[in-house]
């Protein structure tokens, strides 16, 4: 299949998706239903007779609207990270959390939890902040610690340091969790993620960031290209490659810390969502960085459908979920069509 | 035109190279002879600009440290080793990132027709142009140098270095890349700069040879001259002359017996 025709088709299945993820639950709402209620809240369009005065437009607009499109965003953000870094660090497993931004927002979430303290003007946003300031410190300290150790910045040497700080940062975390035990459930949630109670407001600013680091990770496509190659022929053939490498880890941790930092840790999905899109429609970045965000934005919302519906009206974490349909899928999409399997 | 005047480079604030002095003309091709960690590689990474180094090297009368990383990789362009391929991308599409610097100004650095129809003239040159599809990570480790070949001809650089090119290629595709490269610089008035391993090769390439012995200039200057004496007896801790010529020997030996055989079937 060509790729113009693989890309409109993902595209669709994108949409649908989030239709899916936001009409069905415990209540479901039809198609036509929600695109009613959305035009009614955007353009004031008329809303049909059936559905006036009933709970479909709260459930839609203000609990399932919200939630999925924060799903969408924090799958696609994490999966583009995920992309960028791997052919970054050229390892197939590298990702954000190598370099320690999950431990170092988990750690920022664990202080805020534990003390309880508020940063001023900030209120609720208190906790992704010092999430997303507690991870991006980790990435920056460990960067910065094998930028010292090795002035070229090999990248073993980082994937090295950044998981020797994640392993630190993890230790005093677990020595919070342990000593903090009245908050240890409240922590242990944190850490497996979830999009539940979430509202506009998280959708309102992670949109921007996302939406302006892929823009900037796409322009730099050409520099993935050649860098996965490896950073002498990439240094060689007249890339930049210490600036770019800096621009590159520094967007990519911080687009995967912005996104855990209002929904706790979501793993898996940057592994995963890289390799399918590069075995669906090849390993430009061009292609792969637009697509890992669909894929990993579609996917998650999947995810999250799963998770709060499957034994309605409890929830199951979507963390574990991605892990456990996602793992499946993987081995499927990954190894199939190789010999001998 | 590339000069070096006493260049040291190395690793880690540790000199590997000491006091290289050399240049190469427009049309002159350069072979760097030596036995393993004498420092052929580290020279050739010193001239590329990949590590750092003390003395100086100018291209066409300018200082490298003098020049951007772009200005330095429009005049020079480095065929790479064969190494693990992380990520599968297609041979045009390979070949087609040698375009880069081309490429770079325009928005999402698109490329142009004439990026494309040059792609597809190195990979006619090269003998991949019928399988460029095709991805690199089914090739074999010749078809896969001869892509790299390509890339660095793409960047349309006027000097190429080259790290043991041949290491990967079966023999009829070692003298065919051997007769490429001198073609392209005689033709071109371009230059050459390779390490090897093969003396036989070396000689067919270069005008000029460089012999390093443990990071120095053991001798420097033209190939016949170099072949010819008996440095390399020293440097190899070897007899190479009578290495080659029992070699010759042989293939003579071979030559006479198949000759006879045929003339045994005919008679």
């Amino acid at each position: 299949m060509k790729l113009k025709y693989k890309i409109t088709l993902s595209i669709i299945f994108s949409i649908i998706v989030i239709i899916a993820g936001v009409g069905l639950g415990s209540v479901n709402v039809p198609p036509s239903h929600i695109i009613s209620i959305i035009s009614n809240k955007l353009f004031s369009a008329p809303l049909p007779a059936e559905i006036q005065g009933t709970t479909s437009i709260s459930i839609i607009w203000k609990l399932r609207l919200p939630r999925s499109l924060l799903a969408f965003l924090v799958g696609g953000a994490v999966a583009v990270s995920g992309s960028v870094m791997q052919s970054v660090l050229k390892n197939p497993l590298a990702s954000s959390y190598t370099l320690g931004v999950s431990s170092g927002a988990s750690l920022g979430a664990a202080v805020v939890i534990v003390t309880g303290f508020n940063i001023p003007f900030l209120g609720f946003l208190t906790l992704p902040a010092t999430g997303l300031i507690f991870g991006m410190v980790t990435v920056f300290s460990a960067v910065k610690f094998a930028s010292m150790m090795d002035k070229n910045l090999e990248t073993s040497t980082i994937i090295l340091v950044g998981m020797v700080f994640s392993l630190f940062v993890n230790a005093i975390l677990t020595l919070i969790m342990s000593i903090a035990r009245d908050h240890l459930a409240q922590l242990t949630f944190w850490q497996m993620g979830s999009f539940s109670l979430k509202d506009w407001s998280s959708v309102i600013i992670l949109f921007p960031i996302v939406l302006i680091s892929v823009i900037i990770l796409q322009y730099f496509s050409k520099e993935l290209d050649i860098m996965t190659f490896g950073e002498d022929q990439a240094f060689t053939m007249g890339v930049d490659v210490h600036k770019i490498k800096w621009v590159l880890l520094g967007l990519s941790a911080g687009l995967t810390g912005s996104a855990i930092a209002f929904v706790g840790v979501i793993g898996f999905i940057d592994l995963i969502a890289p390799h399918v899109v590069r075995k669906v429609f090849g390993s430009s970045h061009r292609t792969v960085i637009p697509m890992s965000m669909l894929f990993g934005g579609s996917f998650m919302v999947i995810c999250d459908l799963i998770a709060r519906t499957i034994i309605s009206p409890s929830e199951l974490p979507v963390g574990a979920i991605t892990a456990i349909i996602g793992a499946p899928f993987f081995a499927y999409v990954y190894f199939s069509g190789r010999k001998g399997l | 035109m590339l000069t070096l005047q006493n260049v040291n480079a190395g690793y880690n604030g540790i000199d590997v190279i000491y006091n290289i002095s050399l240049s190469v003309k427009e049309g002159e091709n350069l072979c760097i002879i030596g036995p393993n960690g004498c420092g052929k590689t580290t020279l050739i990474k010193a001239i590329s600009g990949i590590i750092p180094h003390e003395g100086i090297i100018k291209i066409d009368g300018i200082d490298i440290n003098n020049m951007k990383r772009e200005q330095v990789a429009e005049k020079i362009a480095v065929m790479a080793q064969i190494s693990a391929v992380y990520f599968s991308y297609s041979i045009y599409e390979t070949v087609l990132l040698g375009r880069y610097l081309h490429m770079k100004g325009r928005t999402f650095k698109e490329p142009s027709l004439k990026d494309k129809e040059y792609t597809d003239k190195c990979l006619k040159a090269v003998g991949l142009y019928n399988i460029k599809h095709k991805q690199i990570n089914t090739l074999s480790g010749g078809q896969l140098q001869r892509v790299y070949l390509a890339r660095t001809l793409v960047q349309e650089p006027s000097i190429i270095l080259l790290d043991e090119p041949t290491n990967h290629l079966d023999l009829k595709h070692q003298a065919e890349l051997i007769d490429f490269l001198r073609d392209w610089s005689k033709c071109k008035g371009h230059s050459v700069i390779g390490v090897m391993h093969d003396l036989n090769l070396a000689i067919k390439l270069s005008d000029n040879m460089l012999v390093l012995d443990n990071g120095n200039m053991a001798a420097y200057g033209n190939t016949n001259k170099i072949i010819s004496s008996n440095l390399l007896n020293d440097v190899y801790d070897m007899n190479v002359t009578e290495y080659m010529i029992d070699s010759l020997r042989q293939w003579e030996a071979y030559d006479s017996y198949y000759n006879k055989s045929k003339l045994r079937k005919v008679n």
